[in-house]
């Protein structure tokens, strides 16, 4: 079969007749992945995530089904019809290096070995991608299968593979425009149409275009159904992609520490700030809080049981760790994680009439009330541009 | 079913309105005795508007600095930004129903707000005025 597939450049002008040889699911499929990963390149900032996410999920499932696509599909589809050994991509790179290669009509060998490649590095990254979100985020289908510092490493991972990949789609769109100039064929156009030049007895591919509608509506379901809620949201209600696992809460505690301010939870500070702040409660940045022992007696507690070393939540770990040991910090705008965080945000955002303050996180974090503070539920007030805070 | 469904309905509505009425004349009854009254609202009203200058900072401070100038509308803390929902027990009936409540705010408050201590007196008037809307 494969012989039937190649072909000196000199017949096909001969003889002019098309061929489909790439059907609609392997043209979907490549559009799309290749979106899915600028996409994911687009959407590196947290505040994104929940894009980035959607991104890899439908790059997974874009890779599972071309996997399976390989063996059930159309045959230029299919692997066995571009399986090539180590001496016919050698062949056929120094036939380039003559400006004289062989013409295939499907993958040619060094195009083979590297689809082969992309679709391996890419099945890593979104593994490598699933369990750094399980881990760092406790988030997706592998949340709780790595602890934080394992998902930050296993994310390091991630990133390192994502660079490999953009490499390997530069050589890869440089192989593409090689090729299309020495053959003088339109490599591209034949990605977007289907079709190639080629001699009469060529064997065609079906369309399959029921199964690229499938895919399609699958697609667009998916999508509808992963954003949907950017689509009920109001400005009151902001749509939060992310939820956490419930944190510990307390009444007295919400009512008493949270009537002037927001009611910070306890996993924002370590125990020692904690145990500082209610001893020194008379004199409270300036406020004497007047608190009554009974009162106390139980907030303390509370706090104390719930402090950041307990690593409830991702920030309570990045807080905590980024504190030196000998210091006791009363104030988390003051800690090095947030202050690392914020450093992009404009006094003129701080002082805006919808912010007022620092302390004020409920102005742009969704979940500031519930205390979880997940990666995508920030979200500025309407009325500060974004480019508020990317410098 | 209605019935009891109007009753429980009617209860809800009722019970703040005596805890209200508690927590105010208990207050009231003890500025008295400490050498308060009678009160006025009117005079509430103006010590809630009027302006103290802050020794350390030399801005001015009063009441609607975090309680608005409307008290029918939410407020915001002067310091941190933080909604306060309105002081107006008409539209907010939560008001003025804990008594240890407002004592304590009116602690807090009032230090920051007059930088001393209010009088019985003082008391007594806000409470009248902030009752009245
Ligand atoms: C009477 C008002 C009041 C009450 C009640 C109060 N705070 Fe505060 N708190 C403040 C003010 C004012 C600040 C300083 C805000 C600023 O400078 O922006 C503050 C700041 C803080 C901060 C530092 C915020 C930061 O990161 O900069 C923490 C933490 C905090 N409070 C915890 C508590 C806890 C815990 C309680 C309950 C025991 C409590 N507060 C009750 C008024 C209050
Ligand atoms: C003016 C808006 C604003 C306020 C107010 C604010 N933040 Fe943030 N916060 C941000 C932005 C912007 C980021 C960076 C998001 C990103 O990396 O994409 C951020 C990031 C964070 C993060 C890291 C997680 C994440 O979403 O990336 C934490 C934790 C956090 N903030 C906590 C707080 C706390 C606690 C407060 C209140 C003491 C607060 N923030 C107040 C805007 C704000
Ligand atoms: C620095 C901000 C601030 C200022 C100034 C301020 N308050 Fe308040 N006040 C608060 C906060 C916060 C609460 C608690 C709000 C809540 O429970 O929703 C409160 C609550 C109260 C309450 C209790 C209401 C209740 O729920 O029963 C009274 C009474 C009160 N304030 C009176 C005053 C008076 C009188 C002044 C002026 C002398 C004043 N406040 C000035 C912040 C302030």
């Amino acid at each position: 079969m494969l012989n039937q597939m190649t072909q000196p450049p000199e017949n096909f002008s001969k003889q002019e007749s098309k061929v489909r040889v790439w059907d609609i699911p392997v043209r979907l499929f490549h559009w799309t992945l290749a979106s899915c990963f600028i996409v994911a390149w687009l959407t590196l900032d947290n505040r994104y995530l929940d894009i980035h996410v959607f991104a890899g999920y439908l790059m997974g499932g874009l890779i599972l089904f071309r996997l399976l696509w390989g063996f059930i599909g159309s045959p230029y589809a299919r692997f066995r019809n571009f399986t090539f050994s180590r001496l016919e991509v050698w062949d056929y790179l120094k036939g380039v290096l003559h400006r004289h290669p062989p013409r295939f009509l499907g993958h040619n060998p060094a195009g083979s070995w590297a689809i082969h490649l992309l679709l391996g590095i890419g099945l890593s990254i979104i593994i490598s991608g699933l369990l750094g979100f399980g881990g760092e985020e406790q988030q997706g289908p592998l949340a709780g299968w790595l602890n934080y510092p394992q998902g930050e490493l296993m994310l390091e991972f991630h990133e390192w593979l994502s660079w490999l990949m953009l490499v390997m789609v530069i050589i890869h769109l440089m192989g593409v425009l090689v090729e299309s100039l020495l053959h003088q064929e339109n490599l591209v156009a034949a990605m977007l149409t289907g079709f190639k030049p080629s001699a009469v007895d060529a064997v065609s591919s079906a369309s399959h275009w029921k199964i690229g509608s499938a895919m399609l509506a699958i697609i667009i379901t998916v999508s509808l159904f992963w954003f949907q809620g950017y689509l009920t949201e109001t400005p009151e209600k902001r749509y939060q992609p992310f939820y956490g696992s419930a944190l510990p809460d307390n009444l007295l505690w919400r009512e008493e520490c949270g009537a002037c301010h927001l009611a910070f939870h306890p996993s924002l500070l370590p125990t020692r700030s904690w145990k500082a702040m209610m001893e020194g409660q008379v004199s409270h940045f300036g406020e004497d809080l007047f608190l009554e022992q009974n009162i106390v007696k139980e907030i303390e507690p509370f706090l104390v049981k719930n402090a950041a070393e307990q690593e409830a939540t991702e920030a309570a770990w990045k807080i905590n760790r980024s504190i030196p040991k000998a210091e006791t910090l009363l104030r988390i705008t003051e800690t090095p994680y947030w202050i690392k965080k914020h450093q992009k945000i404009s006094d003129a955002v701080w002082g805006h009439p919808k912010v007022n303050s620092k302390v004020n996180c409920a102005a742009c974090h969704i979940d500031a009330e519930v205390g979880t503070f997940e990666d995508a539920a920030m979200h500025l007030p309407d009325d500060i541009e974004a480019t508020a805070i990317t410098e | 079913m209605n019935r009891k469904f109007i009753g429980i309905t009617a209860l809800l509505v009722v019970i703040p309105l005596y805890a209200q009425a508690d927590a105010v004349s208990e207050l009231e009854a003890k500025y008295q005795s400490q050498g308060g009254g009678p009160f006025s609202a009117a005079a509430g009203e103006a010590l809630w508007n009027k302006t103290f200058i802050d020794a350390k900072t030399g801005k001015g401070r009063n009441c609607t600095t975090c309680h608005t100038t409307d008290q029918t509308k939410s407020g915001k803390h002067a310091r941190t930004g933080k909604v306060i929902k309105p002081m107006a027990p008409s539209v907010n009936p939560k008001r003025l129903t804990q008594a240890k409540k407002i004592k304590k705010w009116f602690i807090r408050n009032c230090k920051w707000t007059l930088g001393r201590k209010c009088s019985a007196q003082e008391k007594g008037d806000v409470l009248a005025f902030l009752k009245s809307l």
